[in-house]
């Protein structure tokens, strides 16, 4: 067991390879209720974001694949424990000229803490407290090069097929140092609101395909540098996701797209495109 | 030399043979002092919440099997007669859920 955590943890960092933030959630379902003690799971995803509809004459267009890897562990019932690891590839195109980075983002530990939770016959209730970490240890262009804070409050609801999540977040960046050159970067606010129905396929008990719909807002405010706004930075996205979650067992796949249907950047940045996000969840 | 080495081949295999008996003996012994109970448990809403229960159940040392269905609400444990219900309620604490009532 201890080996194989070891090898997958190894694999991450090998695959270390991006500056899009990959954040506004997705796939937020389950997040009240903390798992069950000495509860290992492992949660790999695949995002694709895409940044296009330059108001400037230069044509830029920007592509961006992260690969997170979050390992969890049930400490006690009401305590989770929990790392990420993102790594990213980003293709940059302006006037005809591509550059390709890829890199290593920030390491983030969180704990999650059960507040409340209620089983019943006929409902589930849970609500989760949170506080994360993000250390600046991300390569150069993928990581913030600051100390994030990043409380949140999860609820989660469920009755018969039904589920419901509600999630927000706060991330405070650069709450204890600034970013490179006295850059304080924005600090973002995340609200999540997921609905699933849960069908069981073919009547057995171990096997169940759930279409997911999400609401995903993000607002991200403007970097400041000595006291002062920096223009074309901060933006609010606002995406309404469907998706499919498939669960084996012990095994989890589920697919989202996210279709940013509000959005407003300051300055002359670029416009969010639709998001594809693909990953497994294993349970053990 | 022979014969020692012999003697000692064949108190071996006694030995051997031996255990194996104990063992299979122990082992029917287990499994005709077992009883199958059945529990109510609120709070599995998915295919792959109740592997997590199965696990913490299945550390009890009484219980030789768990399997839990989150569509009927149900834990069904294989386990020793004089085995204590506290025990699987603390594993069904542990693991998030609540208990109902004890079923058979």
């Amino acid at each position: 067991m201890k080996k194989f955590l070891l090898i997958i943890l190894v694999c991450a960092s090998l695959n270390a390879l991006i500056l899009e933030n990959a954040n506004a959630a997705g796939i937020s379902v389950d997040a009240g209720l903390t798992p069950p003690q000495d509860r290992w799971i492992i949660r790999n995803q695949f995002r694709y974001m895409h940044r296009k509809d330059d108001p400037t004459m230069m044509d830029r267009k920007m592509d961006t694949y992260a690969f997170p890897l979050v390992i969890a562990y049930g400490l006690r019932p009401n305590l989770t424990l929990m790392a990420r690891q993102r790594v990213k590839h980003r293709k940059m195109s302006m006037a005809g000229s591509i550059s390709r980075d890829t890199g290593l983002d920030d390491l983030f530990l969180l704990a999650k803490y059960k507040l409340y939770r209620k089983n019943t016959r006929d409902y589930t209730f849970g609500v989760a407290t949170t506080l994360g970490m993000e250390f600046p240890t991300g390569d150069d262009d993928f990581g913030s090069e600051t100390w994030d804070l990043k409380p949140g409050i999860f609820t989660s609801w469920r009755s018969g097929p039904w589920a419901a999540d509600f999630s927000t977040a706060y991330q405070w960046n650069g709450f204890a140092d600034k970013g490179k050159d006295g850059l304080n970067p924005g600090n973002e606010l995340m609200v999540d609101l997921a609905f699933a129905h849960q069908f069981s396929i073919g009547g057995r008990a171990d096997m169940s395909l759930s279409p997911v719909l999400e609401f995903n807002y993000k607002h991200l405010l403007s970097d400041r540098l000595s006291g002062q706004n920096v223009s074309n930075t901060g933006e609010s996205l606002f995406f309404v996701s469907p998706g499919l979650k498939f669960t084996k067992s012990s095994f989890i796949m589920e697919v989202l797209l996210q279709f940013p249907v509000w959005q407003q950047q300051q300055g002359s940045q670029l416009r969010q495109g639709t998001r594809l996000i693909v990953g497994t969840r294993f349970m053990f | 030399m022979k014969r020692c080495i012999f003697l000692s081949l064949v108190v071996m295999l006694f030995c051997v043979i031996g255990c194996n008996d104990a063992e299979k003996g122990e082992t029917a012994k287990t499994l005709e002092a077992s009883e199958t109970r059945q529990y109510e448990v609120f709070g599995m809403d998915c295919p792959g919440c109740h592997g997590g229960l199965e696990k913490l159940v299945k550390k009890i040392p009484s219980v030789q099997e768990a399997k839990a269905n989150w569509v009927k609400k149900q834990l069904i444990v294989t386990l020793h007669p004089e085995a204590n219900d506290e025990d699987i309620y603390d594993a069904i604490k542990l693991a998030n859920f609540t208990v109902g009532k004890r079923i058979k």
